[in-house]
């Protein structure tokens, strides 16, 4: 251990400057050859679905094994993020920048929308429409039958470069529960499709003893992609489009958080965390949650034979469009020799085809980004019909917009924070306009500090 | 009546230790469709999360691993404590203040300073992937060095004056005066270091990215961006403490004593 220290304490140090290496301005990227018949590759993806084990991690293992059928002279060794996360989605920047730091970051990665200014502008992920060329990137976009759905296209881009390839996203999505809809006097049927609509149902709801209502989107550990959706959709942003200043305290976004609040205090909404309400909903002790569609799985396993899963379009705000936002991941790469970055190019190329969509569809059940397999009687018809609660989700992806990251090295923290501010006035009684104002007020230092 | 109100207290605070136990092997027990139920008995019992378990992820070959990762790292310990210890207290030498502290300094830095060092060096010893990776940063335990040291400081220096006086050599006298001596303290620390070992996460999680090869990873792949999967992550968590349960069941006297005797932990 003596000796260890000291060596210890020198390559902190190194790794230090490793890292803060990261802000430097990018080395130019040029296109990579194809690879000739022979040569021999291989390369390192990252993906959070292999840190979940069951269909997760056995789906992904079939498309790889897949891909080194066709492709016998890449060799893909499949990893997930390195960390302690309960949820091993929230350690994949974390876990890149420490192998990063050890001098080999993996030559692709799974990366979440919230991260991409970070991705781009920190941790240089490769510019795909200079690695490979924006011909081939389009080619890829457009497929042999199915192109991807206009609006998830180009969610991977930063400044007109596409740099990451959009590969599974979710929207939010209005769950309940026939048996309390019925319960409570309300038509499954007919869902209710504005926030005072949902107000009444849920008191109803409440009525008869169950809880009425949780809106997933406005804890700090919902994230804020969803609340950008409310903010969205009542005319609001809580940043600038520019991205150079935050705007959650105008009036907009106030009111969203006001109409949650009031939510909460007619009762219609418990005073729950985040996972105490996942849990009262799939116990069926909740009448409605409004959740990521990515929980679909999870709910229809404990609906079971218990009660019955309904779905339903995100309420909007009385007379306003509702403007769904999207969370979900692309695919980058990092790879830094020309061979492994055009294996790496092959391998994206694969799992975004229509077989892997159609493999990874119907065993994890992703929305399919090439949505024409949807109607393809030799694609996704069959799976969609038997699904039909895939619907909603797929109907806003037709109008989803997208989910803004905060800028700079602190983007983290202003999104944290800002999730916290929310929190506290919706379930903790603080008054929306003063707690977001001076919260506000708080992180624009952190914004002029931390650009990119 | 002070004893009996006192009775109580203690019988509501065991309870209070006892229940999260229970509810786990409860949960575990109960079926896939009913994990989400709070009855406190489980009923009808169904063993289904434990096959969904053993058919999502090698239970087996995780238990076997973390078994040989606690055993090695525990071993390791207890030797390098015992030796550095040995050395610390049976002799004056220059610096040895200066070791010590070193040690106690050691043991304040707390896991996280070390972590991306430990990962760089491991990285360039390629012994990432490893279950080696796992156990050779853990293998010098500051606790056991500094706990050692406190029981052979109250040695009788007279027995190992006597041994020299013999004509032993340091070694002989370590294997056959202070190790017989010390045995109820290193049963007791060994055990205390294998119940840690087995229990480590963290470190697990960082050096073993392409599989699950630890049972507590294996606990972990059953959280995840869809939703956890709380029947055979009960289930992979109960049978994760069983080892730890029965070693306590059948060595309660000495985990105890050696807690007292750590005073830490």
């Amino acid at each position: 251990m003596r000796r260890f220290l000291p060596m210890a304490v020198l390559l902190a140090a190194t790794a230090a400057c490793g890292l803060g290496s990261s802000g430097a301005a990018p080395d130019p990227v040029e296109r990579v050859p194809e690879l000739k018949p022979d040569q021999k590759v291989s390369i390192v993806l990252e993906s959070y679905n292999f840190g979940q084990a069951g269909p997760w991690t056995d789906t992904f293992n079939e498309v790889v094994a897949a891909f080194r059928t066709a492709h016998p002279n890449i060799e893909v060794t499949a990893q997930k993020p390195q960390g302690n996360s309960a949820n091993p989605a929230t350690d994949t920047i974390s876990s890149l920048q420490t192998q990063m730091a050890a001098g080999h970051p993996p030559d692709v990665v799974q990366l979440g929308f919230s991260d991409l200014d970070f991705t781009v502008n920190q941790l240089k992920a490769v510019p795909l429409d200079d690695m490979v060329g924006k011909d081939e990137v389009t080619k890829n976009f457009e497929g042999t039958r199915h192109p991807y759905a206009a609006t998830a296209r180009t969610l991977g881009d930063w400044d007109g470069k596409t740099y990451g390839i959009p590969f599974v996203l979710s929207t939010p999505v209005l769950y309940f529960n026939t048996e309390l809809f019925k319960k409570a006097g309300l038509d499954p049927a007919k869902p209710p499709t504005t926030w005072s609509e949902v107000k009444t149902a849920a008191q109803k709801i409440k009525a008869t003893g169950k809880e009425g209502v949780y809106v997933d989107c406005l804890t700090k550990a919902a994230k804020d992609w969803c609340f950008q959706a409310l903010t969205l959709s009542n005319g609001g942003r809580v940043i600038s489009e520019d991205r150079t200043r935050l705007t959650f305290a105008e009036p907009a976004v106030t009111e969203v958080v006001s109409t949650m609040r009031d939510l909460v205090g007619a009762g219609a909404m418990p005073n729950r965390t985040q996972a105490q309400a996942l849990e009262a909903f799939s116990r069926g002790d909740l009448g409605m949650i409004l959740e990521s569609s990515a929980a679909q799985g999870s709910f229809l396993k404990a609906a079971a034979d218990k009660w019955t899963l309904g779905a339903a379009a995100m309420p909007g705000f009385d007379g306003k469009p509702v403007r769904p936002t999207n969370s979900g991941a692309a695919l980058f790469v990092f790879a830094s020799d020309p061979a492994k970055r055009r294996a790496a190019w092959e391998l994206i190329k694969f799992m975004t085809s229509e077989d892997s969509y159609k493999t990874i569809s119907t065993k994890i059940g992703y929305l399919p980004l090439r949505t024409g397999l949807i109607d393809d009687p030799a694609g996704l018809k069959d799976w969609a019909e038997q699904n039909p609660l895939i619907r909603p989700n797929l109907e806003q992806l037709t109008r989803m917009e997208p989910w803004t990251s905060m800028p700079g090295k602190n983007y983290l923290l202003i999104r944290d924070e800002m999730m916290s501010a929310v929190e506290n006035s919706v379930f903790q009684g603080a008054d929306p306009v003063a707690t977001l104002t001076a919260k506000q007020n708080e992180l624009g230092g952190l914004m002029a500090e931390g650009g990119s | 009546m002070r004893r009996i109100a006192g009775h109580v207290v203690l019988g509501a605070l065991g309870l209070a230790c006892v229940l999260p136990i229970y509810w786990l092997y409860a949960a575990s027990l109960r079926r896939p469709g009913d994990v989400h139920d709070q009855s406190p008995l489980p009923w009808p019992l169904s063993l289904a999360n434990y096959t969904d378990a053993f058919a999502k992820t090698d239970i087996t070959g995780m238990l076997l691993n973390t078994t040989v990762i606690a055993a090695a790292s525990a071993v390791g310990q207890l030797l390098i404590a015992l030796f550095a210890s040995y050395a610390m207290a049976a002799w004056r030498f220059r610096g040895h203040r200066v070791a010590h502290l070193l040690f106690v300094g050691t043991w304040l830095v707390p896991f996280q300073v070390t972590m991306l060092p430990n990962y760089t060096l491991l990285a360039r010893l390629g012994l990432l992937e490893t279950l080696a990776g796992v156990v050779v940063p853990t293998l010098c335990s500051a606790l056991g060095v500094l706990l050692l040291r406190e029981h052979l400081l109250n040695f009788p220096k007279e027995l190992l004056e006597a041994a020299r006086m013999d004509g032993r050599s340091s070694w002989t006298i370590l294997w056959t005066v202070v190790v017989p001596v010390l045995r109820p303290v290193l049963a007791a620390l060994g055990i205390l270091l294998f119940i840690n070992a087995w229990n480590e996460y963290f470190w697990p999680a960082l050096v073993l990215q392409r599989s699950n090869a630890v049972i507590q990873l294996g606990i972990r792949s059953f959280m995840g961006t869809e939703g956890n999967d709380w029947g055979p992550l009960m289930a992979t968590a109960g049978l994760a403490s069983l080892p730890v349960l029965l070693l306590y069941l059948v060595l309660q006297r000495q985990i105890v004593n050696a807690f007292v005797r750590s005073g830490l932990k």
